[in-house]
């Protein structure tokens, strides 16, 4: 279809939903003379109808030409500040300062939110720094970013007070409005990025070309991108510090554009910002004539999830497979002698392993100091605390385990249990069962959570498929259902309903309530599963070579990466009902081992089973005593904790040299 | 009238295309399954694309390949390993592994993903280590060795995985000319003592005709010569394959024919 036929046709559908929109009212209000005094409905169309309409063009005019920019200078077509954890970041700013610092929203509120969206952008680039930044995986590592900033942002807004509804409202992406000022102000920031941007053009439209032609016509390529970066991260970050999270436009947006033959950037630019403004104006449009009066409790962002996560699991398989042979920083700092250095690493996890055994002791006096049990109360300890100690380490293992796993399967040292999107379907079969009574009603909360994990086990596998489970195409699937997933929950957020309220704790991870028989499921969980992982250890150690070798070694590529799947979601439905489906842990545990230098897969396995168990059994004892009598969930103090720390992990690993080879050539 | 099993790879109107190009044109022919097989030709002409085919990295668009009379698609992954061992162009540069147990995974074909790695698998990785010349580098990782000796471990991880057919693709092209006449007569030996298959694309015309017993010229997608070394030698063939006007001259020590480029 040509870009002007498209451009014509969505403009009559949404002229056909804005007349039945407004018909009603316009008639209404025009048949009344204009001072017939205090006038409800032409308040209401004025005021709140009429701008939140512009509101809707003005959005996704910025998102989409931010959008634009971010597909074109970084040769991505997946590329958008949804994609890139842009939004994510701003929003994640916001909700911090609400929280934490008010203060903070007094100098600006679009200050606070240039901040995040700079700190999540970085971020994105920081952790695929060095790696041949392929497409898939700077989208991978944005979305990863994306889903933790959400994440975040919505735990912390339930610890801290949980009836800020509005701004779970707000935080997906609510186009509501009281008048024209925030509209106007939008507005007036958008034509103040769009300068630079118009100025950007001309280089940018040379990126077309390959970075060295681009650099041989006179252009500073590094500065060129980082400038057009910035822009289109400010640009995301106005309209999300207007509206809140407002998804998938700026990625659907280009992408139509690109898929109607538009040639030259300039125009795509401009096809880019009719295409969004129309989509989200029509979207918006019509939760307005769907929702009828509770329009303004569903948040249009969420709906343009819904709606766009699904096209982005169509978009996958179009995009070019990257056949680089996998390395992805999981080969090691080379080059150290291996006996002090396996010295170090047992060192290292029998210190972890002390620790977390310490963080399981202690414990804190009604008077709030800290005591080591003595001998004599270990029998009542044992009896209260060991379950809750116990399911947390066998939750971490297995996390660590599958995390290991899925990083070697994948060759990404982003993957990780949380994005495969198995968790999300467990917190999505949990939110069924207390909102959907009924059918579910007599369900245990774990069983719904395990129906939910293997529906979305199903329907990756379903994905997966098609490209013989390309892992990274696997993962891709497994973040966009998670953003799904996330739109859902935060709608029902957004009703203020009291369940919510419970998927909300759940989610946070909460080991305080688990019963003897709980912990006994999981821990025979652990005992069956970790040993059916050790069996694959040569399949983790070739796989890692990439698909060629080991396809030509005899490696039954399909049938092994299938097994794997399965076994790291089978262990991540198992963990996620008592750590919650964020709590991090899949993707520090491997990355511990890593920088411990373990290289072969059957001790690595082995040492990121310990690792993860350590780990969260310190996180449990932190969560149970450091805001004593307040218990906080071990799983959202494990992602707490962790985040940090493995940033610093990330951060010291040195940039894998640019030796590394392209992809085979065809 | 029974069809006797063909012993060996056996292509029948075997053809590569992609949307838009054909990089391989039906192609019928039997390889032998003793001896050096050099592929020649330019650039883009194919090679890389048949190697992929014969090493069932890719599947033919049309036509079908049998080993030792059964179609490709009907091995097993691992007997077909134990068969047929593959060099891809490109081999990952970080892995993470010494040289020792990079050449060990040459045995999986042998002993899969559970059983156990017996004294014998012990045994052939030793040779593998030995007659490569990387015994020395064997508790070195591989991220660190130079290209020339990386390329030898895999080359060891190859001859450890004991297949009857070598399918080598480019196995000197990150090597110098010292270790490129190394490899290639290690090839060759290889061939010899053990009578094997090896088919080998190879870059350098002059090398080729040194090594190979046998010359499959390719050029855009079809086979243009095949023969030996000393009937392709001319300039008149070597002409129609490389489409650059070619001389050949005896070598002043050997006597064997040498190619140039004219101009």
């Amino acid at each position: 279809m040509r870009a002007s036929t498209l451009a014509l046709v969505l403009s009559a559908t949404t002229l056909v939903v804005l007349a039945l929109l407004l018909h009603a009212p316009v008639q209404d209000v025009l048949a009344r003379p204009a001072a017939a005094g205090y006038d409800v409905e032409r308040m209401v169309l004025l005021y709140a109808t009429l701008p939140r309409l512009a509101m809707a063009v003005l959005c996704g005019a910025g998102l989409a030409a931010s959008g634009a920019i971010l597909q074109q200078v970084l040769r991505n077509p997946l590329a958008s500040p949804t994609t890139l954890g842009i939004e994510a970041g701003a929003r994640l700013a916001l909700t911090l300062a609400t929280l934490l610092a008010p203060a903070l929203l007094g100098l600006g509120r679009d200050l606070v939110a240039l901040a995040g969206s700079a700190a999540s952008t970085l971020l994105v680039f920081a952790l695929v720094r060095g790696r041949g930044s392929t497409a898939l995986a700077i989208v991978l590592a944005g979305l990863v970013v994306a889903m933790y900033c959400g994440a975040l942002a919505t735990l912390l807004t339930l610890l801290r007070d949980r009836v800020l509804n509005s701004l779970f409202i707000w935080g997906s992406g609510s186009l509501v409005q009281q008048g024209w000022d925030a509209g106007l102000a939008l507005t007036a920031r958008l034509a103040l990025t769009a300068v630079p941007a118009l100025l950007l053009l001309r280089p940018l439209a040379l990126l077309d070309l390959a970075d060295d032609s681009a650099r041989a016509l006179g252009l500073s390529v590094p500065q060129l991108r980082l400038g057009a970066i910035a822009i289109a991260a400010a640009l995301a970050a106005f309209v999300t510090s207007a509206t809140g999270v407002i998804g998938f436009v700026g990625l659907v947006a280009p992408l139509l554009a690109r898929a109607c033959g538009v040639r030259g950037f300039g125009a795509r630019l401009g096809w880019s910002v009719v295409f969004g403004a129309l989509l989200l104006l029509l979207t918006d449009a019509t939760v307005q004539l769907l929702a009828g009066d509770a329009a303004a409790f569903v948040p249009t962002g969420a709906v343009t999830a819904v709606l766009g996560a699904p096209l982005l699991l169509v978009l996958l398989p179009r995009l070019r497979p990257t056949a680089a042979p996998a390395d992805a920083g999981l080969g090691t700092a080379a080059g150290h002698a291996p006996a002090p250095a396996r010295r170090r690493a047992g060192l290292a996890l029998a210190g972890l392993a002390l620790l977390g055994l310490l963080a399981a002791a202690v414990g804190r006096t009604p008077d709030g100091s800290w005591i080591l049990p003595s001998p004599a109360l270990w029998p009542v300890l044992a009896e209260w605390r060991l379950p809750r100690v116990a399911a947390a380490a066998a939750a971490g293992a297995l996390l660590g385990v599958a995390g290991f796993v899925l990083q070697r399967l994948t060759g990404n040292a982003m993957a990780s249990p949380e994005v495969l999107g198995v968790g999300a379907g467990a917190v999505l079969g949990v939110g069924a069962a207390l909102f959907l009574p009924g059918a579910l009603a007599g369900l245990g909360q774990g069983v719904a959570a395990g129906l939910g994990a293997v529906g979305v086990l199903a329907a990756l596998l379903a994905i997966g498929q098609r490209t013989r489970f390309a892992p990274q195409r696997v993962l891709l699937a497994g973040v966009a259902l998670n953003a799904l997933i996330d739109a859902i929950v935060g709608v029902l957020a957004a009703t203020g309903d009291p369940r919510a309220m419970r998927l909300l704790g759940w989610m946070a991870g909460s080991t305080g309530a688990i019963t003897a028989g709980e912990a006994l499921q999981i821990a025979a969980a652990a005992v069956l599963l970790l040993p059916l992982a050790a069996l694959t250890h040569r399949w983790l150690t070739l796989l890692p070579l990439g698909a060629v070798p080991a396809r030509a070694l005899g490696v039954p590529l399909a049938r092994a990466r299938l097994t794997l799947l399965l076994l790291a979601a089978l262990m991540t439905a198992a963990a996620t009902p008592v750590l919650g489906p964020l709590s991090f842990v899949g993707l520090m545990a491997p990355h511990i081992v890593l920088s411990l230098g373990i290289r072969q897969s059957l001790p690595a396995l082995a040492a990121a089973a310990l690792a993860g168990a350590a780990v969260v059994a310190t996180a449990d004892g932190l969560a149970r005593t450091i805001a004593d009598p307040i218990e906080l969930p071990t799983g959202l103090v494990s992602a707490l904790v962790g985040t940090p720390f493995l940033m610093l992990l990330l951060a010291r690993r040195r940039p894998v040299s640019s030796l590394q080879p392209e992809g085979c050539p065809a | 009238m029974t069809a006797q099993p063909q012993p060996g790879m056996v292509l029948d109107g075997v053809a590569f295309e992609v949307p838009g190009r054909v990089l391989l044109h039906p192609l019928t022919l039997r390889l032998p399954v003793r001896g050096v097989t050099g592929l020649i030709g330019q650039n883009g002409s194919g090679k890389s694309t048949l190697l992929r085919l014969l090493a069932r990295q890719q599947r033919p668009s049309r036509g079908r390949i049998t080993l030792d009379g059964r179609g490709l698609d009907d091995w097993r992954e691992r007997a077909f390993a134990q068969r047929v061992a593959y060099l891809p162009q490109q081999t990952p540069l970080a892995v993470g592994l010494s040289v020792r147990e990079l050449v060990g995974l040459g045995r999986y074909p042998w002993h899969g993903a559970l059983g156990r790695v017996s004294a014998a698998d012990q045994a052939r990785i030793d040779t593998a280590l030995a007659l490569t010349g990387v015994a020395a580098l064997a508790d070195r990782l591989v991220d660190t060795l130079s290209g020339g000796e990386r390329q030898r471990a895999w080359l060891a991880m190859l001859i450890a995985q004991d297949a009857r057919l070598l399918l080598l693709d480019e196995p000197t092209s990150a090597l110098d000319v010292a270790h490129q006449l190394e490899v290639l007569a290690m090839v060759r030996r290889l061939a010899e003592e053990r009578t094997l298959a090896a088919i080998v694309v190879v870059h350098e015309i002059n090398l080729a005709a040194r090594f190979c017993d046998e010359l499959l010229a390719l050029k855009h997608g079809r086979v243009v010569a095949r023969g030996a070394p000393t009937a392709l030698m001319t300039a008149d063939w070597l002409e129609q394959i490389f489409d650059v006007a070619m001389g050949v001259l005896p070598h002043p020590d050997s006597g064997r024919p040498i190619a140039f480029a004219r101009d």
